[in-house]
């Protein structure tokens, strides 16, 4: 997670000035941007003019988002752009300061990341997708455990959760895990995104939301996780994929949208620029470059490692 | 996670597991394994050392075993609470001075409003339980990390104590402690080396270890510990009402030992249960939870408890001046969080652990 945009003086810190109006024709505007296929089916979700606010600075302002079933929308931006706000927003964390959101055409308001995971949105965090000291099933249904109410006490259905979550282990291919009475900690970063994704699945998610997960994953895991995104796809959930590297979303997303200093600048389809158009559009907003060949990348979100 | 640590244990585990192996990770990873060894060792070493096979073990009503059990159940069912606390990653240095309220509030209720004795009891876990519920509103709501709230209900609490107590000791008459009640709550089992309290712990211990192990809310403390409970507030876990919880449970089981203490004594003053937040804490830690939240085992901090209470009664029989117990407990607390490091190395596959390392 990049946590920049926390501080709201991390938001006026993009050195670039505010150049990046889309000049491209093929580009969407932000608002009211809608797939033609998709123009008459309901978006999972939709932000509609969803601004924060922290004191006098914005770290979001005017979004205007729609994600439709079966679609990756890349949400791309610099660090500070806004984009870990979009996340905390969506997923319940914070609540925007104007403006709606919608789930499944109907307004929600989120006051907890319990109500937004009831809504059916799946957050996966890059460091805070699975709790290292519990096993494997305890995590693949924390918050959602199954139980049985003994005196009023709710007791855990341990043997089917256990069994559920091995299903679904071998679904995603962890070959390399034995069972998921397992500890958690044995597994590796990418191992870690499949099974939170899968979780997703599992739980008939609308929308599954991933920050950054391929940050600091070897080209083999990359693999794995992208895989693990096309099968939520083709289960009609909607994604939001969040990232700071735009090599890392290309691969996945069927639009992208590019956020810069709290805005939508832009958003773009699949196709309809080149990725070295791309990431000119990327630069010309103000997004400083990040390194090559995106996967390997190693800088994995500045500030973790401290809560540990 | 950095990717060195990533990558380097799943390299380990891909390593085909003999059986020896195998057995040995598993052996590794019971948490109650260790404490248990050193209740074994000390027991041993007391029974060779007291002069005679059987007196350190006996069992008679008067026997050490009375002795060691009387000086486990007070901070064993205080570790208890302790315990479900630190795996939902936090702390309560309060409980000593929480102990001593518990039957000071009883006890004062009964002389000066001569309530029935009962009613007085949960009056006592009343108040103590709001104490809780303080710390954790405090830690939780404002921020204030529980380490410094807790020192600081541990001074307001030990300063309410001695207002209400006022330096007289609150006291049970004979028939109070043998009435149906008060035999209950302090009363000795016959033919039994135990008393009250120590059933009390034993029934309170396991039901928490089940809970802790088989319930929806022990899975919600353990991932409320992990992270400062980051990934469990993602997942939907309302940590906030799962540590305010915990901290009711700290204050009021800390509180019920007193009380428990009082009723067997028949006499309870500010200074009872004096060391006890320092001693409970080593129980914990000796019984093998984390420090660090989200791991840990209640069975463990009873045989935590044990082991202080053997070490306690232990050293007097083998002749070593008591001045020597806390010297000892202080070795052994960093031994057995040494121990723990290690352990959880090894089960990572020869990782240090960020939480150590």
């Amino acid at each position: 997670m990049n946590d920049g945009n926390r501080t709201p003086a991390a938001e006026t810190s993009t050195p670039a000035a505010e150049t990046s109006t889309p000049a491209a024709e093929t580009s969407t505007p932000a608002a009211g941007a809608r797939t033609p296929a998709a123009a008459t089916r309901t978006p999972v979700v939709e932000l509609k003019d969803v601004s924060r606010r922290f004191g006098k600075n914005y770290a979001v302002r005017n979004a205007s988002l729609s994600i439709y079933p079966g679609e990756v929308v890349g949400l791309v931006g610099d660090n500070g752009a806004g984009k870990s706000t979009i996340v905390k927003i969506i997923s319940g964390y914070i609540a925007p300061t104007s403006g709606s959101i919608e789930v499944n055409g109907e307004p929600v308001k989120f006051t907890s990341p319990r109500q937004a995971r009831e809504a059916g949105i799946e957050t996966v965090y890059q460091d805070l997708a699975i709790v290292n000291e519990m096993s494997l099933w305890r995590n693949f249904f924390l918050g959602q455990e199954l139980f049985r109410h003994v005196l009023g006490i709710r007791v855990l259905r341990v043997r089917e959760m256990a069994k559920i979550c091995d299903e679904h282990l071998a679904e995603i291919g962890l070959t390399s895990v034995r069972s998921s009475r397992q500890n958690a900690a044995t597994l590796s970063g990418g191992e870690r995104q499949s099974l939170a994704i899968s979780r997703a699945i599992h739980f008939e998610s609308r929308l599954l939301l991933l920050d950054e997960p391929l940050a600091a994953l070897s080209v083999r895991e990359t693999r794995r996780v992208l895989e693990a995104i096309e099968a939520v796809k083709r289960k009609n959930l909607g994604v939001l994929y969040i990232d700071h590297n735009m090599d890392r979303v290309l691969p996945a997303a069927d639009r992208i949208a590019i956020m810069h200093r709290g805005s939508i600048s832009r958003i773009v389809r699949k196709g309809d620029l080149s990725v070295s158009e791309l990431a000119e559009a990327v630069a010309s907003s103000g997004t400083e470059s990040h390194g090559e060949g995106g996967s390997e990348v190693g800088d994995g979100g500045g500030g973790n490692g401290g809560g540990r | 996670m950095t990717p060195a640590e990533d990558l380097s244990p799943n390299a380990a585990r891909r390593a085909p597991a003999t059986g020896m192996r195998r057995l040995g990770r598993r052996f590794l990873s019971c948490q109650e394994l260790a404490p248990l060894i050193a209740v074994i060792v000390l027991f041993i070493i007391f029974e060779i050392f007291s002069g005679e096979i059987g007196f350190f073990t006996s069992l008679g009503e008067t026997g050490l075993m009375s002795s060691v059990a009387a000086m486990t159940s007070p901070v064993g069912l205080v570790a208890l609470g302790v315990t479900a606390l630190m795996i939902s990653g936090e702390f309560d240095l309060s409980v000593s001075a929480t102990f001593a309220l518990g039957p000071a509030i009883m006890g004062w209720i009964l002389r000066e409003w001569e309530w029935p004795i009962l009613v007085c009891v949960f009056a006592g876990l009343f108040i103590v339980s709001i104490i809780g519920l303080i710390n954790g509103l405090i830690t939780t709501f404002i921020g204030v990390p529980s380490f410094i709230v807790t020192l600081g209900t541990l001074f307001a609490v030990t300063s309410w104590n001695r207002i209400i107590l006022g330096g007289f000791p609150v006291l049970l008459s004979k028939e109070q402690r043998a009435g149906g009640i008060g035999n209950v709550l302090g009363g000795d089992i016959p033919n039994t080396p135990f008393a009250a309290p120590f059933v009390w712990m034993l029934g309170f211990g396991i039901i928490l270890a089940l809970v802790m192990r088989r319930t929806q809310y022990g899975n919600w403390t353990h991932a409320a510990g992990s992270l400062g409970g980051g990934v469990a507030r993602a997942m939907g876990v309302p940590v906030r009402r799962v540590k305010l919880t915990n901290f009711v449970l700290a204050a009021l089981l800390a509180g019920l030992a007193g009380i428990l203490q009082f009723a067997n004594f028949g006499s309870s003053s500010v200074a009872s249960g004096d060391d006890l937040n320092l001693t409970a804490i080593v129980a914990v830690v000796i019984g093998g939870t984390s420090l660090f939240g989200a791991k840990g085992t209640v069975i463990g901090s009873m045989l935590g408890a044990l082991i202080l209470g053997t070490l306690k009664i232990g050293l007097v029989v083998v002749k070593v001046p008591p001045e020597y117990y806390l010297g000892l407990v202080g070795v052994l607390l960093i031994l057995s969080a040494g121990l723990n490091a290690r352990v959880e190395i090894i089960r990572r596959g020869g990782i240090k652990s960020t939480l150590f390392g």
